[in-house]
């Protein structure tokens, strides 16, 4: 049974409905963006962790040119490791809607218990049996195939052949295959060796024994693996050993987590201006009442404890709405992300401290807001409380504003920009709540650009439209003049890519692509940031991409390296750098490698910049190639790789503007809550205005003008706001995909759409208290008390 | 005068204001018996008022001691002040100061629930009975703003009332009634003065009201004076 006080706290709230319902929904706005953040990392962080774990993922991937049972035998009684299996890795092409799809095949030497790297199964059969294939999940829907329905598959240049989809399986050691524009496939030794795949496995994988091993713990007992391989007669020709225990975009998921949490505080705390100016108003109307149980006997704590009871009342309301609504969209966000990191999260409950932790901020974040507005208001003395009157301005303060140098508005514009700044705290918060909005939003909006600009670049540098990997090397002038010859092409040139292995100091190697074209190639130009680029005199130079440069941190340019390609040991040296491609990359002239007549692709510019008349070329060229006995394994337009590029990039700015929207909103609330109460505490002046004769119309302009006011001044703060935070957000975004050039300050186009927003906001804000000041009676405002 | 319920001693009390500063009270001294109705009487801007608030303790003098129902507030901390009023003293206001969320038999009880005034569940029969005997037990559960102002004045005494005080302070009760209802409100105050030995502090400057009480203590520009009441109130 409530008592008294109970009572005037809920009855308090009721009275005062609208402001109790803005605080409610502030809070809940707040809670939203940042619970849904905070259950989305939870849920994914559990997944990928329960996931991949469970998954026994390899510790190292050595590709070696010959396995037996002698060899794996050995590798199985090495202590250092829990398990060992045999893989055979082939390039495939399956035969889709679209076209052929690049494959990845694999059979192992046991699916059902490998003790490492295990497949999920999804659907279907499994394991998979001989004369059929399994695709992995992510890829299923881009390769347009059906479970139960046969799909042409092909090795290289052998024949395609059909092959019944068995079934579904997920393999969460592998991106998506969707995003990586590969079908994956899982087949017996025996069905592939029916495509024609050599018979023997080509990868070997290992687990370590100890799951506390770091990277380079792992890369030392790689090492001693490959020094076994040898001593056995084989060859290890490619080492990848993981980051332990982490899934391979697991930390740009956590880096994109993590700074869309943090502006989920942001919009947290600009919640929270709004709640201490919604409290702070509540209680500039509650100044008497305080007086009056102060008078009855109420202590500091007792008047304190009823209006942080209040609060919490609110926060509490708050979470309850916020809770549900946070949990559905983590959820929904959190699925989303799995889907990109390629881990069931179906059944993953949101754990419990993320829950509490949501509770707990929102029902405190309005007894924090208001503990300050709260503690003022009690320390007000009785007199003062009992005679208090509204707003009071002082004579010091009205003096001030006639030294304004706004000479030439109307005196009721001036008094509107003066209203403005009767309440300075209150306006402040409301100002920082809108301009901390601004700053997201020109912030996101220059990474766009910043974004959109780096494409650019990285595409204008390429001038072919379309890429061709042929299914074995070919001879380069012959495969130029077939492809020119093809109505559509415009120009060819041929390429070739190898790999390169590096002796490191912990004697594995270190591998990497070297791709080798014309120095003076037509279709690749990139921009130069150190050194020079390939002459036709070079024969041990290369030129390597940033992200190379950033991969080999103790190289620069002028460095030299031992490298190995095709079994031939050579020193290298580095003379240049250039700006070209996200993967790692190193460039030579297409002479140094004694490949001047072979390539391994082809890249063409077409006549027609059309997709439909380009892909038309490109089976054109496809058909001649093959018809020349130089077929193609794999293509791709440009445009299709741009488009994919920017999807996933663009993704990634939207998601971390979209909290700029939550402050927005939150803004527009607090200006409208900040006019309200301003037209509320302004009853007896509004009335004076209409005794003397201002129309309801002239009234309702002041409110609006006043508003102006506010977004305007808002709108500048927001400009060199926008500053820092731009660089925050370019900072993150290279965190999570790649370094991008921050641009720091807006441009006008940007500038002048927020303004726009920014005036839309205040007319919709101020146009429920203007209509109220409008409506305010004469008689009724002069008796106001 | 033995065993005074109110003693002021050479109290005085100014405040700051545009023009330097204002002294409100200057060299107070009186003192109030047990079960005394007195009238404070003066012009607007005599210190009646100021008077009113160093008794309740919403104000403190400058100098001089204050010492009601035998607490010596001047020198009482802020805390200790919020207690005593509970207890100490009624106060009437003349702008009713009901709160305009809780009905009339909540009003009464909310002084009990702050001091914690009896079992919390005799609270609402103390209060129906204070709202009895001042005419208004029909009006208990409504709220402040479907009552007169003669209705809502007489719940606030019974609020006054509601923590047993020994002395009402009254600061123009009839000042916001018409005729009718500021005699009979008078007319409940003389009554509980003569029933029940409580002292009223009424603050007013209508002749009528000033009639009701036993004696008068006129204030002139902040200072006590003897003149008749009469004079005071014609000049």
């Amino acid at each position: 049974m409530l008592d008294t006080r109970g009572l005037k706290l809920l009855r308090d709230l009721g009275q005062h409905r609208a402001r109790s319902l803005l605080v409610v929904a502030a809070v809940a706005i707040g809670l939203i963006g940042a619970g849904a953040v905070l259950n989305t990392w939870a849920l994914v962080q559990r997944a990928t962790e329960l996931g991949y774990r469970s998954s026994l993922p390899a510790s190292a991937t050595l590709s070696v040119n010959r396995i037996d049972a002698a060899l794996l035998q050995q590798m199985r009684s090495m202590p250092e490791l829990a398990a060992v299996r045999a893989r055979l890795a082939v390039r495939a092409a399956v035969q889709s809607s679209g076209g052929w799809r690049n494959a990845m095949l694999y059979a192992v030497d046991g699916f059902a218990d490998p003790g490492l790297g295990r497949l999920q199964p999804d659907s279907g059969s499994w394991p998979p049996r001989d004369g059929e294939w399994l695709i992995e999940r992510s890829s299923l829907e881009f390769s347009g195939a059906s479970v139960g329905e046969p799909a042409l598959l092909k090795l290289g240049q052998g024949e395609a052949q059909p092959l019944a989809l068995g079934g579904v399986v997920r393999d969460v050691s592998l991106a998506p295959g969707w995003m990586e524009h590969l079908v994956y496939g899982y087949a017996t030794p025996a069905t592939l060796a029916r495509l024609g795949a050599p018979t023997a496995f080509n990868e070997l994988q290992f687990r370590v024994r100890d799951a506390a091993l770091d990277r380079a713990g792992v890369r030392r007992i790689a090492a001693a693996v490959k020094t076994v391989i040898e001593r056995s007669g084989a060859r290890v020709t490619a080492v990848d050993v993981p980051e332990p225990g982490q899934h391979i975009h697991a930390a740009q998921m956590d880096s994109l987590l993590m700074t869309q949490g943090a502006f989920g505080l942001l919009a947290l705390l600009v919640c929270a201006f709004l709640v201490v100016n919604l409290i702070t108003a509540m209680l500039a109307g509650q100044s008497r009442e305080i007086g009056i149980l102060k008078v009855l006997g109420a202590g500091p704590r007792q008047i304190m404890a009823l209006y942080l009871s209040q609060a919490l009342l609110l926060g509490v309301a708050a979470s309850l709405i916020a809770l549900p609504a946070a949990i559905a969209i983590g959820r929904q966000y959190a699925g989303f992300k799995a889907d990109l990191l390629n881990f069931p999260i179906a059944g993953h409950a949101i754990p419990w401290w993320a829950i509490a932790l949501q509770l707990l901020v929102g029902c405190l974040l309005p007894v924090a807001a208001a503990a300050l507005p709260v503690r003022r208001a009690c320390r007000i003395s009785v007199g003062a409380a009992l005679r208090d009157i509204g707003i009071v301005t002082s004579g010091q303060a009205l003096a001030s504003t006639r030294r304004w140098p706004v000479g030439g508005l109307s005196r009721p514009l001036l008094m509107a920009i003066g209203n403005a700044f009767r309440r300075r705290q209150r306006m402040a918060l409301t100002l920082l709540a809108l301009a901390a909005g601004g700053a997201v939003y020109l912030g996101a909006a220059n990474l766009r650009s910043a974004v959109g600009a780096s494409v650019d670049l990285l595409y204008a540098d390429q001038r072919h439209d379309v890429s061709l990997r042929l299914a074995e090397p070919q001879q380069a002038a012959a495969l130029e003049a077939a492809a020119l010859a093809v109505d559509g092409i415009a120009a060819a040139e041929a390429w070739r890519g190898q790999r390169a292995t590096r002796v490191q100091a912990d004697g594995l190697d270190d591998g990497f692509t070297v791709l080798s074209l014309p120095p003076a190639s037509a279709m690749l130009r990139p921009r130069l940031l150190d050194g020079r680029w390939l002459t036709g005199s070079d024969r041990t130079s290369l030129v390597v991409n940033s992200a190379w440069l950033k991969q080999h941190r103790e190289l620069a340019v002028g460095s030299e390296l031992a490298l190995t390609m095709d079994g031939r040991r050579q020193t290298w040296r580095i003379v240049g750098s250039v700006d070209a491609g996200l993967q790692p990359l190193a460039y030579a002239a297409r002479a140094a490698l004694g490949g001047e007549t072979l390539a391994t692709s082809l890249v063409v510019r077409t006549g027609s910049r059309s997709a439909s008349a380009q892909l038309d070329a490109i089976q054109r060229l496809r058909a001649a190639l093959a018809e020349a006995g130089m077929p193609v394994a794999s293509s791709q337009l440009q445009s299709e790789g741009r488009r994919i590029v920017e999807d996933h990039l663009l993704m990634v700015v939207d998601f971390l503007g979209a909290m700029a929207w939550v402050m927005i909103v939150v803004g527009g609330m607090g200006l409208a809550s900040t006019m309200g109460m301003g037209v509320l505490e302004r009853t007896r002046e509004i009335g004076v205005l209409r005794a003397i004769g201002a129309p309801g119309r002239t009234i309702q302009l002041l409110v609006q003008a006043e508003g102006l006011v506010i977004v305007v001044l808002a709108w500048g703060l927001s400009l060199p706001l926008s500053a820092p935070m731009s660089l925050l957000l370019a900072e993150a975004f290279g965190r999570i995909m790649f370094p991008v050039p921050a641009q720091v300050m807006p441009s006008a186009a940007n500038a002048l759409g927020w303004l726009a927003i920014m005036l839309g906001v205040s007319l919709l804000a101020c146009a429920w208290p203007a209509r109220n000041a409008s409506r305010i009676s004469a008689a009724r405002a002069l008796s106001y008390e | 005068m033995s065993d005074p319920v109110i003693r002021l001693s050479q109290v005085s009390k100014s405040y700051p204001g545009a023009g330097g500063l204002f002294t409100a009270l200057s060299e107070v001294s009186f003192e109030i018996a047990r079960g005394e109705f007195v009238a404070i009487v003066g012009q607007s801007g005599s210190g009646k008022s100021t008077l009113l608030n160093l008794l309740a303790g919403i104000d403190r003098p400058a100098s001089g001691e204050v010492i009601v129902a035998g607490q010596a507030l001047h020198s009482l901390s802020e805390r200790a002040l919020s207690a005593w009023r509970g207890r100490g003293i009624g106060i009437v206001f003349q702008f009713f100061q009901l709160l305009p969320t809780l009905t009339a038999a909540e009003n009464v009880m909310l002084p009990m629930d702050l001091c914690k005034h009896g079992p919390a569940a005799e609270r609402r029969g103390r209060a129906l009975r204070l709202l009895e005997r001042l005419g208004v037990a029909d009006q208990a559960d409504k709220f402040p703003a479907a009552l007169s102002g003669g209705q809502q004045q007489r719940v606030a005494v019974a609020r006054a009332l509601a923590n047993d005080p020994p002395i009402l302070l009254a600061d123009e009760p009839t000042g916001n009634l018409d005729s009718r209802n500021a005699k009979a409100l008078l007319q409940v105050l003389a009554e509980l003065v003569r029933d029940e030995r409580l002292t009223v502090v009424m603050v007013t400057h209508e002749r009528h009201a000033m009639q009701r009480a036993m004696r008068s203590i006129q204030l002139v520009d902040g200072r006590v004076v003897t003149a008749p009441a009469e004079a005071l109130l014609h000049a």
